[in-house]
């Protein structure tokens, strides 16, 4: 089973199993790929350089949108305007950050340093939003329900599944935070 | 946001010094957008109080103040600036997984006389 995270004389650390690894390693994965699957090999190199792209579009995706979403609560046009100027550096964020946590799950004890734990707490933050969206978590109502469900006995299908890997994340998310409060409260 | 989190019980005991030293992006009286981070049930409230720690440097008590503003009433406005300032931020949230938007502050909700001149 793996050990909550918890901040030390060695920094930040945290335990996984193999199989704990495993599946972390296959969710930012799949965000990855999400994040990657419609950057285009942009036509307009200096465009690209400089981090502009004319042709992107709202996500149709719910999950996609929630992880970068309109920066304009009634400005489509104002919003579609900002996507183009920064959406692309925004996802290159993001995968920068499931990389280099998946990059750090090569063994069971994680030692992290202060960036590492910003990055894996961004990660394992986009990582929930996506499972939140496929287990349609609409209100604390919905949150409430799932999080009842913790006995691995009962992933009968897919959907109780990912409400698991959902709980489990939140709890190793949860724990992570907490190490990264403490760390912050001892430098202060 | 999911509220799983035990939070110390002395946030109050910041010093008014400190409390000064970060609140330089809110106060900021005469400028007209706002950053506003909404409420969502899956962000932990932890995480958007220590987001709001490390990215804006607000003290803890200042943090969770905002994050429950977010969390009780659906939104919070957590700084203010410029257009281009609130839109930095809000590539910064994007990247921390929150929901933010960005919004003209309204002239009604501003404290009155505060953009004028300053006396002495």
């Amino acid at each position: 089973m793996a050990k909550a995270f918890k901040y030390g004389l060695k920094g930040i650390t945290g335990f996984l199993e193999p199989a704990e690894r495993d599946l972390l390693r296959g969710l930012f994965d799949d965000v990855i790929s999400m994040l990657e699957q419609d950057i285009r090999e942009n036509e307009d190199p200096l465009a690209a350089l400089i981090g502009l792209d004319m042709d992107v579009k709202q996500p149709g995706d719910r999950a996609l949108l929630r992880l970068l979403p309109n920066v304009m609560k009634d400005d489509d046009g104002g919003s579609l305007e900002f996507r183009q100027l920064t959406e692309r550096s925004v996802r290159e964020n993001k995968i920068g950050a499931l990389r280099a946590a998946a990059m750090g799950l090569d063994k069971d004890e994680l030692v992290l340093s202060p960036e590492d734990s910003t990055r894996w707490s961004m990660a394992l933050n986009d990582v929930r939003l996506v499972l939140a969206e496929r287990l349609d978590i609409r209100d604390e109502a919905d949150a409430e329900h799932i999080h009842s469900m913790q006995d691995w006995s009962q992933a009968e299908d897919v959907e109780s599944y990912l409400a698991l890997v959902y709980n489990f994340t939140t709890w190793l998310q949860e724990s992570l935070v907490q190490a990264m409060l403490a760390a912050r409260q001892a430098k202060s | 946001m999911s509220p799983s989190v035990a939070y110390g019980t002395d946030i109050d005991e910041r010093t008014k010094a400190e409390e000064q030293s970060s609140t330089d992006v809110l106060t900021a009286p005469d400028i007209p957008w706002n950053l506003v981070i909404w409420n969502d049930p899956v962000n932990l409230m932890s995480y958007v109080s220590f987001v709001f720690q490390s990215y804006f440097g607000y003290s803890e008590s200042k943090a969770h103040k905002l994050m429950m503003e977010v969390h009780k009433k659906g939104r919070s406005i957590v700084a203010h600036g410029s257009k281009e300032q609130v839109e930095q931020h809000a590539v910064a949230m994007h990247g921390f997984g929150l929901w933010a938007t960005v919004e003209k502050a309204a002239s009604g909700n501003e404290t009155p006389g505060k953009g004028g001149r300053q006396r002495g």
